[in-house]
């Protein structure tokens, strides 16, 4: 059992990485594995700043590679066990991540979201947002938590471990390099304060007892023989995951009821988004916001709900639209006409989105 | 709603980080909303490197804004990149000292100051405070902190070496109070 450092509610003046690692530790958390890159790194530094007072672990690996297996390696050994990547070191970890999808492993990692594609910058992007709900060689079983500032940071990385320990599914704290690197005032608070437990962990190897005496031997299979016994798996992942989605999916609406143009962003450009609709609502233009919180799975009920109601839509995202492709899938059949504000791997302000909707008025979207 | 929005820039290695963490470290001991996003290269020295900030009275929503209230531009790296926060709202605010030209950008008013040669020849300063002399000039021309709140938070980032060194807070109060009077000067004009 770890230390927790935070035991009554404090208000602290944190950047995003620091809070990542204070979550985790809220969170339990016992382990973290990782590799250095930017935007991310100081997870890890806090991470190890807290050790001794947490008397947690740490182990930096040779790669992403390899920090996504060994993170693999801690919770199968029954740790509460995690990692964070952002950029080119979120694409090599895929291989892990994919292993863990199909092993029904609770692998629990920040991404940190930068410029891509390759090395491109090391500030921020929304271009990660395909890879961390469907990267990898498999249909994306995974669950990600989309955030926008630092209370989100704090309430889903312990929501993550939760959700992954639950569900046994991949679950992803999907931030950003101004998330990350940016400074706002945070209340971290111990989860049981709030009424939440965390799942106790289990040792999936080598559990204690004996095999068919005290216990069912373990049998986590990566590899199948089969064509049909592996669709036979994956058509109860995919039951499971349904199921799941029901339970989890979340989202939050922002002045969406009686909105004729909603935008649809996540993250932090639904941040911008609330900026701008408090100054359009100002002229007197009718604007909501739409934001998914589990960007995978999306809450799709009260996503086409909401985009019924409205006159036409807005996707905005500091990316080619990668939620917007999610998103239109879900929407198949409805009408609606919408637009695109996008920007690849550049922050979206208030007054980008409050010319775009304005321009929507005078001009509505045909498509 | 009172919200301010600072662009302070310049070249990396100027402090322009430092002192963007110490104004909005001020302005969270002050119970002001603040947020704070840096901004540079890959580069560990050298790049232009940039500090967006906030202070407001309410929670803030966008974490990166389209046009600055008050813009610091350090150098002509800085300039080239910063003009376009800028619009006709906006304080200009340059180091004639270190820049060899001059923004053209339209906007509000333009400041020049010469925090860096009055750093250098005082022999009371230094070159190491000239960062602290521009968080003066921030201070006066943003208005929206007291004097006493950023000291607080000097206190707080720079404390053990203040109290190895009792004449290194001198010196950085002297720098903070050198900038105010810049602005003051100008605006005075």
């Amino acid at each position: 059992m770890v230390n927790k450092l935070i035991k009554e509610d404090t208000k602290m003046f944190l950047t995003g990485n620091e809070v990542l690692a204070y979550a985790a530790n809220a969170a339990e958390a016992e382990f973290m594995y990782g590799y250095p890159i930017t935007p991310q790194n100081e997870i890890m530094h806090t991470w190890c700043k807290l050790l001794p007072k947490m008397e947690a672990g740490f182990l930096q690996t040779e790669d992403e590679i390899s920090a996504g297996f060994s993170t693999i390696g801690g919770i199968l050994a029954g740790k509460r066990a995690f990692t964070a990547t952002a950029g080119p070191g979120n694409v090599i970890m895929q291989d892990a991540q994919s292993m863990a999808e199909m092993m029904r492993i609770p692998f629990v990692c920040a991404v940190m979201q930068r410029g891509g594609p390759s090395t491109a910058t090391v500030i921020y992007a929304q271009q990660e947002t395909r890879l961390t709900c469907f990267g990898g060689n498999g249909e994306g079983f995974r669950v990600v938590y989309s955030t926008a500032g630092h209370q989100d940071l704090y309430d889903y990385m312990i929501k993550a471990f939760n959700t992954a320990w639950t569900y046994r599914f991949p679950t992803y704290v999907l931030a950003d390099g101004y998330q990350g690197k940016m400074r706002e005032p945070v209340m971290l608070y111990d989860p049981a304060s709030r009424g939440i437990k965390m799942v106790p962990t289990e040792k999936y190897l080598l559990a204690d007892g004996k095999i068919g005496v005290d216990r069912k031997s373990a049998h986590m299979r990566n590899t199948y023989n089969m064509e049909e016994e592996l669709m036979e798996v994956l058509e109860g992942y995919q039951k499971d995951y349904d199921k799941m989605a029901e339970e989890i999916a979340e989202y939050k609406e922002y002045k969406a009821d009686d909105a004729e143009i909603l935008i649809i962003a996540h993250g932090i450009v639904a941040r911008s988004a609330v900026t701008a609709i408090d100054q359009l609502r100002a002229k007197g233009i009718k604007v909501g916001l739409f934001r998914p919180i589990t960007i995978r799975p999306l809450a799709v009920k009260p996503l086409r709900e909401a985009v019924k109601r409205a006159k036409q839509v807005l996707f905005t995202e500091s990316a080619n639209g990668q939620l917007a492709q999610m998103v239109l899938e879900k929407l198949y059949g409805l009408q609606t006409p919408y637009s695109t504000l996008f920007k690849m791997g550049v922050g979206v302000t208030g007054d980008d989105i409050v010319n775009k909707v304005e321009a929507m008025v005078k001009e509505p979207a045909t498509v | 709603m009172a919200r301010t929005k600072i662009v302070l820039a310049g070249e990396g290695g100027q402090g322009v980080q430092s002192v963007a963490k110490i104004l909005v470290e001020a302005g969270y001991e002050a119970g002001k909303q603040v947020l704070y996003i840096p901004n540079f290269g890959v580069e560990q020295r050298g790049g232009v490197s940039i500090a967006f900030c906030q202070i407001a009275d309410e929670i803030i929503g966008e974490p990166r804004f389209a046009k600055g209230d008050i813009v610091i531009m350090l150098s002509d790296r800085a300039i080239d990149r910063c003009e376009t926060y800028v619009d006709e709202n906006a304080t200009v605010v340059y180091d004639s000292s270190v820049c060899t030209k001059k923004p053209t950008c339209k906007c509000k008013k333009l400041i020049a100051v010469d925090a860096n040669k009055i750093a250098n020849e005082d022999p009371s300063l230094g070159a190491r405070v000239f960062n602290i002399i521009i968080l003066g000039v921030l201070l006066a021309a943003t208005n929206v902190l007291a004097i006493d709140d950023i000291k607080n938070a000097m206190e707080l980032a720079l404390k053990k070496k203040f109290d190895a060194k009792p004449e290194l807070r001198t010196k950085n109060h002297k720098a903070l109070e050198v900038g105010m009077e810049l602005v003051k000067e100008k605006a005075s004009v």
